[in-house]
This record gives C-alpha cells, sequence and structure tokens, in this order.
C-alpha cells in the first residue's frame, strides 16, 4: 500500500539483527553531525548506498528517487544561507540589482554544500534503517533500549491502525468516487468532510472493537509479546565496529584540527 | 445426562443501552464438552452478544452463566481463569490482529496466560506450524489476504489451548479455498476435544458440520435440537428466515415423485445424497440388463 512501508520487507538485510543495524545507524548518524565534515559525508552516503542497494538489494532508482526527496528540500534552504543582498560584492560571484549585490562568497558556498551533504548523509543513515528494518523490528530494539512502554505499545497499535484507517479511508473515498461524489471542488470538499467524520467514528469502533479483543485474550494492561528473533552475526558486528572507530578516528581527527 | 454441562446459560439477559431493549432476552441454553454447535438466527437476533457474554466480556444484567458447573466469576482472577479456557475468534480479523508482525500476534495471549517465555515460543512455532502459516510469517498484518488473517486470528486463539472456542461467523468473506481451510481447521479443533460453537448463515454446512443447532431469535432459544430436528421444522425455519438446506430440499421432491424411498435416513450431505441416487442408477441398470436378456 505504502511503498516505502513495503521496501522493507523485501530487503535481503531484513533477517539481519535489528539492534546491529540500529546500532549501526544510529552511530553513524550521530558522527556525521558532529563532525560535519565533507569528506565524512560523501563516505557515509556512498556506504550507506552500497549497503541499501547492494546489500540490500533495494532497487537503485527507488533509493535515489527517495533521496531525492529531502535534497529538493535541502537546495532551497542552504539556498538561504549561501546567497546574500548585500551592499559590497563577495568574492564567488555578484549580480549587481539597484544600489546592492546579490551575492555569495566561497567560503559561504563550501559550507551550504557541507550542510546539504551532512544532511543527505543523516538521511541516508535513517533510509538504511528504514528501509531494511521492519517497524516491528524496530520498535522491539527500542523496548531493547528501555523506551517507555507506553510509548512502545502505542506506536505498535498505531503503526497496525494506520493501514486498517488507510484501508476504510480508500473504500470511502473510492465508493464516494463511483457516485460522483468528486465531480467538482464543492462537491469534493464535502465528500472529504464526511469521510473523515465517518472515518473518526470507525475508528472509535474499532478501538472498542479491538479493546474487547484484547481482553478476550486476557490482556492485563500490559501488551507482552515475543519477537523473532535473529541472532547477531559475529562478522557484522566486527565490521560495524571497524567502521564506526573510523568514523569516531575521523571525527576526533576533523574536529581537533 | 448425568454429565454437567461444559457452558450453561440460565435465563441471561443483556442490554447494549441500559435496559430500553434487550439483545439477550432471558436465554438458557446447555453445552457439553466435545459438542460441535451452530448458532444460527437472523442478524440482530443476539448470537454475537452471546459469545460475547461466554467470554464474559458482555455481563449479563439478569441471569447466570456457568462453566463446568460453576458460576462465571467476574473478578480480575476469574475472568483470566474463564477466558484462558474459553476463546473467542472474531469474524473481523482486523478488530483483533493488533500487531503487523504476525509471530507478535500469535504470542500475546499466551503470554498473557504467564507461560514463560522460552515454552511460549515453542508453542507459538507448535501453532505456525499446524495452521500453515509459515508460508506467510514473515509477511505484516497490512499485507495478508483475508484467508490468511483468518487463519492467524484462529492461530491467536489456539496457542492459549482453551476448552471452548467460540467462531463469529468464520467464513464470513472468505473465499472457497480459504472457507475449506478453515473449515479443515474447525475439524481438526474437535478432534484435539474442544468444544467448538460456531455462528453461521450457511444451512448446508451448519446441517453437515453441526451436532446440534441452536437456533435464537430475538434474543432467545427459539429451538436447539439435532440439526435434522430443525432443519425439517418448517415453522421453525420460517420465523428466521432461514432455507433449508438444499439437500434437504432435493431429497424431498425425489421422494414426492417416487425416485427415492422416503423411508431411507435424511441425507445429511451432499455425498449421502449422491450415494443413494447412484444406488437407483445401477438397480436401473440391472432392470435394463435383465430386459435386454428376454
Amino acid at each position: 500500500m505504502i511503498t516505502i512501508d513495503m521496501l522493507c520487507y523485501y530487503s535481503r538485510l531484513r533477517y539481519m539483527n535489528a539492534m546491529e543495524k540500529f546500532t549501526y545507524a544510529v552511530l553513524t548518524l550521530l558522527f556525521c553531525v558532529v563532525s560535519r565534515s565533507l569528506a565524512m559525508a560523501i563516505l557515509v552516503l556512498a556506504v550507506n548506498g552500497i549497503l541499501t542497494v547492494k546489500k540490500g538489494g533495494i532497487p537503485f532508482s527507488r533509493y535515489g528517487h527517495y533521496l531525492m526527496i529531502p535534497l529538493a528540500f535541502l537546495i532551497l534552504s542552504t539556498l538561504a544561507v549561501i546567497v546574500n543582498i548585500s551592499p559590497t560584492p563577495f568574492d564567488a560571484f555578484a549580480l549587481p540589482v539597484g544600489g546592492s549585490y546579490i551575492t555569495a562568497s566561497y567560503a559561504s558556498i563550501h559550507k551550504g554544500v557541507q550542510m546539504i551533504l551532512t544532511a543527505l548523509a543523516s538521511v541516508s543513515c535513517l533510509y538504511f534503517l528504514s528501509f531494511n528494518t521492519p517497524m516491528t523490528d524496530i520498535l522491539s530494539v527500542l523496548k531493547r533500549l528501555h523506551c517507555p512502554d507506553l510509548l512502545v505499545e502505542l506506536m505498535l497499535l498505531i503503526y497496525r491502525y494506520i493501514f486498517v484507517l488507510l484501508g476504510i479511508s480508500f473504500s470511502i473515498s473510492l465508493s464516494q468516487d463511483s457516485r460522483l461524489g468528486n465531480k467538482d471542488f464543492r462537491t469534493s470538499m464535502r465528500s472529504f468532510g464526511t469521510m473523515v467524520s465517518v472515518l473518526f467514528v470507525r475508528a472509535m469502533a474499532r478501538s472498542g472493537a479491538l479493546y474487547d479483543a484484547m481482553e478476550a485474550r486476557c490482556y492485563d494492561g500490559r501488551l507482552q509479546v515475543l519477537d523473532e528473533q535473529y541472532p547477531p552475526k559475529r562478522k557484522e558486528i566486527l565490521w560495524i565496529i571497524f567502521f564506526e572507530s573510523l568514523l569516531l578516528i575521523f571525527t576526533i581527527w576533523s574536529r581537533v584540527k | 445426562m448425568n454429565e454437567t454441562p461444559i457452558l450453561r446459560a440460565e435465563n441471561i439477559y443483556y442490554s447494549y443501552d441500559n435496559e430500553k431493549s434487550h439483545s439477550l432476552n432471558g436465554l438458557s441454553l446447555e453445552i457439553f464438552r466435545g459438542r460441535k454447535v451452530a448458532f444460527m438466527g437472523a442478524n440482530g437476533s443476539g448470537k454475537s452478544t452471546f459469545f460475547l457474554c461466554c467470554n464474559g466480556i458482555n455481563r449479563p444484567s439478569k441471569g447466570t452463566l456457568y462453566y463446568c458447573g460453576e458460576p462465571y466469576d467476574y473478578s480480575r482472577k476469574g475472568l483470566l481463569r474463564l477466558r484462558s479456557k474459553v476463546g473467542i475468534i472474531f469474524q473481523d480479523p482486523d478488530d483483533q490482529l493488533f500487531s503487523a508482525s504476525v509471530y507478535q500476534e500469535i504470542s500475546f495471549g499466551i503470554l498473557n496466560l504467564g507461560v514463560p517465555p522460552e515454552e511460549a515460543r515453542k508453542e507459538v512455532e507448535q501453532v505456525i506450524d499446524k495452521l500453515e502459516i509459515t508460508p506467510f510469517r514473515h509477511k505484516p498484518a497490512h499485507a495478508l489476504s483475508g484467508g490468511q488473517k483468518k487463519q492467524v486470528s484462529i492461530a491467536d486463539i489456539l496457542v492459549m489451548h482453551p476448552d471452548i472456542i467460540i467462531l463469529d461467523e468464520p467464513a464470513a468473506a472468505l473465499d472457497p479455498k480459504h472457507t475449506i481451510l478453515v473449515n479443515k481447521i474447525v475439524d481438526q479443533l474437535t478432534e484435539d476435544g474442544i468444544t467448538v460453537l460456531m455462528s453461521t448463515h450457511d444451512v448446508d454446512y451448519a446441517l453437515e458440520w453441526a451436532d446440534e443447532i441452536v437456533l435464537l431469535h430475538e434474543g432467545q432459544v427459539l429451538m436447539h435440537g439435532s440439526p435434522l430436528d430443525v432443519f425439517t421444522d418448517r415453522q421453525v425455519l420460517e420465523k428466521t428466515n432461514l432455507a433449508q438446506p438444499a439437500v434437504l430440499q432435493l431429497f424431498e421432491s425425489l421422494c414426492k415423485k417416487g425416485i427415492l424411498d422416503a423411508s431411507l435416513p435424511l441425507p445429511r450431505d451432499l455425498r449421502t445424497l449422491e450415494g443413494y441416487i447412484e444406488n437407483i442408477q445401477t438397480s436401473d441398470q440391472t432392470h435394463s440388463k435383465t430386459i435386454k436378456r428376454r
């Protein structure tokens, strides 16, 4: 239904231990943000690309497409940082407009590119996690990291019910379409309004039914579940340690410098 | 019978809207261990309401339910004990499946019974194997077909090893292949000694499958008896808007035409009726052979 959600179920890295993937993604993200180094961003971007596309088997076009989404947004926002309106021209370029210049310096361009790449590399870390790990696995990692039970249980239920409610809303709007419910702006606004209200009522009814069904299975206020276990592999752990220490050294070096 | 019924309802009343109208209106019945009981009746006749009462979700405003002769205990502990014995499989799996992971989903009930995780893991694996869930066990719940969701929702309950399993219209919205699969699972349950209560609108299946039929009408038991008794009672069928099973209709018209002998035992499925018909054909053939010989 949602492609970004379906990807992880087909990934070849899906059955890798979730804790490993989580640790890798979070540490890499951390180093990326702390060091803010251009070289490091490129390295991380490349490694994540190879892992997701080559190892995980996610089609490159799809991966590229998803990276483009934040890229467009990033370029627009960094443009504001790079380009200045100033009475004196800077060294990179300057366009005279009236009494002042639209201008930028080499230093600010360097900074802008660095920002874009760092942000993109950070996004690629999160993509690595979400393209290769099903939500339920991520939640079990959060649980093991002692994230509050309430939060994890809520996320578990919300994740499941996003799809149930999405399915309902889809069939409602389909039936509205088939009765010309979207023939012009006025009717489509009205149809949308009724759909939202019906969806709300249905969601309430669903939650009641779900509670009954959970009670029927001896629900005692704690959502206890077992997770499937994919034991960690020594080789993978060694690689992660190796890569992260590399990044750590690099980060320290770039900070000290 | 000297045996205590595994489930007994004594004159129970239940209302969803503060006694203005009753969904259950003085319902009484007895169910014995190991039986296959089909609940039939129009929509709103109280089938689902009664099922929720059996599981202790709905508490009757009047009347008493008994499990193995003991009246229902609605304390927290009593309810847990009851629900570990009486499992209910809801009509819409989307109301029941709360987790996107099949494995998590199935493990929920058994963990609530306080079974240690290692043992629970074994049980979950067993039930996944038994109900043929393995091919899609790694799929998320939202990518499963209706029939697969049904299999998981049965596994949810089966893993808890209840004595009674209640199925609320298990065949609703299933394709023929999955209907057969679910029916096969239900037969397995009976073989394992589980008492099965099932609501259904399929008269043909009820006639073939059930040991007993409970006909509900406006929150009361209209008739409780063997499938053949119920399905030959035209008055009762008419009152509940049920059609007579096709096999019985066919048998009757064949008897009327004098093709079949009306003294034959009533057939409960198509196979038996086909057997009857086959027997005439062979006797006809021998008849024609004797004619030719002459």
